[in-house]
């Protein structure tokens, strides 16, 4: 059994390893249009693999405090060295007795634990459906055998990314991510705006690792190991070895007469001793005693740190940037790395650390904050965006952002909440993007949804496959999607009433007669408690209102691409015609997927709980601790479903009105988001001849016959007024109306722009001027000394057979009269 | 005299036929010349040897004495076999038609040029011319029979 499951550990990473160097080293040459060959089978074999660890995981499992199954493999020893760190005792997260210097091991150790099987199912799944669609999409580039290398190479990135269980090693799996991210968005290199795209999302998740990397140092000096699970000093990790030593009484050495302490119990961050023990850290960051002390607690920085590190991988709000203009890179790798796999990271990420987010209630509440923040901001974005690949962009950092809510809710709903939707998210955020791949590759490379349209007759099986995914985004019952979206708003539901229910236990109000129980939320005060109900209420508000705008602009999308009159442009050439089966096929798995899932992973009666959930609710390290008290499966709340529909629907019907047939609705609902035509109420003369206006003239001629014309010019003067007050904000908002703000994208990238990036470059500047002029002019000056000595020494040799012989005889008098006079 | 006076003697002369060798290998431009000079440098340290030879009252001296000159005939023959080739080369036996080897961008070294004749310098000394002309017959100086 054990064997099994390392052998599969091991094989899902080295697959597309060894597929990726096959397609390298024999692509160019000898492969050639076959190259996808080797990538394909080892993605399906990977695939093989992972359902195989999937099964054993949930059939070892049993339910209970200690039924998780975390099985851990140690493949080698990357570096050691001894007594590294000294670790001062700080109860609870480091006790006395485990206090000392301690020695910092990295092994290559894998795990296998349910959260770990459900990601490697989901990956392996999506990354070989994106693969065959791949094969079809890219045949006859010039650089085929280079991108299955790059797929291979970034699917063994991503598999030991979510299979290690080292922080060192997540972190250099997270970076190997992001370079494949770059050399895959930056594929065309030929083209600027690709490899300016690469670079700009290679350094925007750069800062993100940065405080990925600090997060890890303050990791090591708190906890003084950087392993998830628990091991010994020695780098055992052995079930009946740890379970001996730490049965062992307090004080007595785990060595059987052995020197040294390589048996030493070593608490891994995220291992099942120190979570039973809830050994986190909660002190200050900071020690100093003669300052007031600081809010901060070292938990809280550790959590934002590795939140920042999240929002750079998974684009979250405010290193978005990246994303949208990723899409230069080939369809397969939007739909593969930027829908399904590497964002999903940050998540997966944020979900293994959650005890550690667990100790620290303000963290989850940023969390969640950035979370809805950026799902609202990006559905905003997404509304006017032409682009077809950009709105679906923006749909994945929405749908990101929910996740990121629910992660944020802080209960064991919310977490399983955020997984099921990353779950279910692949598959349908995949399948449009291949659908737009399939259409981008029909009309010969344009994307511009202005350019077609009317597209449904020409590819049928494309729309249906896009329809179902658009169905699955928007949470219509009873697709994918509608399930793991009532997940999430139901575990932000569920979390104001937590707070709701804390609040009445404390007042004294609660109806019935049982005390409060001690749940997490026993610790805060009532103002935390007051305040966090309040943000988390208008998440939830927010979480809505974004369901509807996410029904809202996909289907427009959908509509503006297949509905309407056809139009083909003039690039499509000979290409417009429906896909080949091979781009379809994964097509209709995806749609399958997206329609079956949700309802395959019900375990009724309840409908609110989900297999996923219960899979997860496992997971070593998710299942003690504080967050084990909070509700394990979240009910089915037909309030929030009901909620949730309602939004979708309208959305749906709202796009479908505007944009289904003329759609002068459209136009004139952009043009009043544009503020066309607010000028003119600055403009006196214009609301002078309102009065021209028939039933405007016909009262004010009214009122004056009667008498009261001197109110008629009243009312003129104070709409004159109140148009010079308005004419500020007006002309402002000339520039700045929520229709330019919404298809500029907020302005992001020119504020980064003018921030960031303009200074740099003037830095930059400043200091290659400087390299250029004066180090290398010192250098230079250095350089011109020989040639200046020889220019004094040249004029000796003239040629003149004499004035050698001359220079011979002053030498040797020289000579002479040195060693006369000074000798002695 | 005393021996130290003899060497004193023998000293001085040596030294002398080396100083005038010395200098005039450094003066002359004249191959040969040049070459001659050389070999009385030769001569002279030869003299100083010997010299010392007999102060000493060891036949060393001497015997490098017969060393030198033997050295000195083969040398002669070998400078001037070179001095031979450089004159045929040059047509002249000036070394300072041989300074090519000098740096780039060196002037080389010119003789002071004999500056050219100017019309007005070419006077010559004339005589009173003396009896009297002849009567010219122009015509009869037209047809001469023989010229």
């Amino acid at each position: 059994m054990d064997d099994t499951i390392r052998n599969c550990l091991v094989l899902i990473p080295a697959l597309p390893l060894a597929a990726a160097g096959v397609a390298a080293l024999f692509g160019s040459k000898l492969l050639r249009g076959y190259s996808h060959l080797p990538v394909v089978l080892a993605l399906i074999g990977s695939f093989a693999c992972s359902v195989a660890v999937l099964r054993e995981v949930a059939s070892r499992q049993t339910v209970g405090t200690d039924g998780g199954v975390e099985e851990v493999v140690s493949l080698w020893t990357w570096a050691e060295v001894q007594q590294a760190y000294y670790l001062e005792p700080n109860p609870p997260a480091v006790e006395a007795a485990e206090a000392g210097w301690r020695n910092f091991r990295i092994e290559i150790v894998l795990r296998a634990d349910a959260l770990t099987a459900v990601m490697l199912s989901m990956v392996t799944f999506v990354s070989s459906l994106v693969a065959i669609y791949a094969s079809g999409y890219m045949a006859g580039d010039r650089g085929y055998w280079r991108f299955f290398a790059y797929i291979g190479l970034f699917v063994f990135s991503m598999t030991m990314l979510v299979s290690v269980s080292n922080f060192v090693l997540l972190f250099v799996f997270w970076e190997a991510v992001g370079v494949c991210s770059y050399l895959l968005i930056g594929f065309w290199y030929q083209k600027p705006e690709a490899a300016a795209a690469g670079k700009k999302a290679f350094l925007v998740n750069r800062i993100g690792d940065f405080a990925f990397t600090a997060a890890l140092f303050l990791i090591w000096c708190t906890y003084g190991t950087l392993n998830y699970h628990d091991s010994l000093a020695d780098g055992t990790t052995d079930v009946a070895e740890l379970a001996r030593v730490q049965s062992l009484p307090p004080g007595e050495s785990p060595n059987s007469g052995e020197s040294g302490d390589g048996k030493q119990l070593i608490r891994g961050v995220l291992g099942k001793s120190r979570i039973a023990a809830n050994g986190y850290a909660t002190g200050p960051l900071w020690k100093e005693t003669n300052r007031e002390t600081n809010k901060l607690s070292i938990a809280t920085a550790i959590c934002l740190l590795l939140l920042l590190g999240a929002c750079g991988k998974s684009a979250q709000f405010p290193l978005h940037v990246w994303l949208p203009d990723a899409m230069e890179g080939p369809t397969p790798v939007s739909a593969l790395i930027h829908a399904a796999t590497m964002v999903t990271a940050g998540v997966y990420m944020v979900a293994r650390c959650t005890p550690l987010f667990a100790v620290s209630p303000a963290a989850q509440l940023i969390v969640a904050v950035i979370g809805g923040f950026t799902a609202l901001m990006a559905g905003l974005i997404a509304l006017t965006q032409f682009d077809l690949k950009r709105v679906l962009a923006y749909s994945t950092i929405s749908q990101l952002g929910y996740m990121f809510l629910a992660l944020g809710a802080g209960t064991f709903a919310g977490v399983t909440g955020g997984m099921y939707h990353l779950f279910t998210h692949a598959f349908f955020k995949a399948l449009l993007f291949l659908g737009a791949g399939s259409v981008m590759h029909a009309m010969g490379g344009v994307i511009d949804m202005r350019q077609f349209g009317g597209l449904r007759r020409l590819m049928p099986w494309t729309y249906v496959t896009f329809f179902v995914g658009c169905l699955a985004l928007s949470g219509v019952v009873p697709f994918a999607g509608f399930w793991s979206k009532d997940a999430v708003l139901a575990s932000v539901h569920e979390k104001v009433h937590a707070i709701d229910h804390e609040l009445e236990h404390r007042r004294g109000t609660h109806p019935g007669d049982s005390p409060a129980a001690a749940g997490p939320l026993a610790a805060w005060s009532e103002s935390d408690l007051v305040r966090s109900r309040a943000i988390y209420q208008w998440l939830y508000y927010g979480a809505v209102f974004t369901a509807f705008l996410t029904a809202f602009y996909t289907f427009r999308a959908l509509a503006l691409t297949f509905h309407g009159a056809e139009r083909i442009p003039a690039q499509a050439g000979h290409h417009a015609h429906e896909s080949p089966p091979v781009m379809l096929a994964p097509l209709a798995v995806l749609a399958a997927c997206s329609v079956v899932v949700g309802v395959a992973c019900l375990i009724p009666p309840n409908l609110g709980a989900n297999r996923i959930a219960e899979l997860l609710s496992q997971t070593p390290s998710l299942a003690a601790g504080p967050i084990v008290l909070t509700k394990v499966v979240p009910e089915f709340h037909l309030s929030v479903a009901g909620v949730g529909t309602v939004a979708a629907l309208a959305g749906i019907g709202l796009a479908l009105f505007l944009y289904l047939g003329p759609t002068s609705e459209a136009r004139y609902a952009r043009r009043l988001f544009d503020m066309d035509g607010a000028q003119r109420w600055t403009d006196p003369q214009w609301v002078a001849g309102l009065e021209r206006v028939g039933w405007i003239g016909a009262s004010t001629r009214f009122l004056r016959r009667v008498g009261v014309g001197w109110a008629v010019v009243l009312v003129g003067y104070a709409l004159g007024a109140v148009a010079l007050v308005l004419a500020v904000p007006l002309v402002v908002a000339g520039f700045l109306t929520p229709y330019r703000l919404s298809r500029d994208k907020f302005y992001f990238d020119e504020l980064y722009g003018a921030l960031i990036v303009w200074p740099l470059r003037l830095a930059a500047a400043v200091l290659a001027w400087i390299d250029r002029w004066i180090v290398d002019g010192l250098v230079d000056l250095v350089g011109r000394i020989p040639p200046a000595i020889g220019t004094l020494m040249r004029p000796l040799q003239m040629g003149l057979v004499q004035f050698y012989a001359l220079a011979m005889v002053l030498g040797m008098l020289i000579l002479v009269a040195t060693r006369l006079l000074w000798s002695g | 005299m005393s021996e130290l006076a003899l060497l004193y003697n023998f000293l001085a002369i040596g030294g002398l036929l080396f100083a005038l060798g010395l200098i005039g290998f450094l003066v002359r431009r004249n191959m040969i010349v040049m070459f001659l000079c050389a070999e009385m440098m030769l001569q002279g340290i030869s003299l100083s040897l010997v010299g010392f030879g007999r102060y000493h009252n060891d036949w060393g001296g001497q015997m490098l004495v017969i060393f030198i000159i033997t050295v000195a005939a083969c040398e002669a023959g070998i400078a001037l076999a070179l001095i031979l080739m450089l004159a045929r080369r040059a047509g002249n036996l000036d070394t300072a038609a041989w300074q090519d080897l000098r740096e780039d961008g060196q002037p080389a070294f010119l003789d002071r040029q004999v500056p050219e004749e100017r019309l007005e310098d070419r006077v010559w000394p004339h005589l009173t011319p003396a009896g009297s002309e002849p009567p010219r017959d122009p015509e009869r100086e037209l047809h001469r029979p023989r010229v």
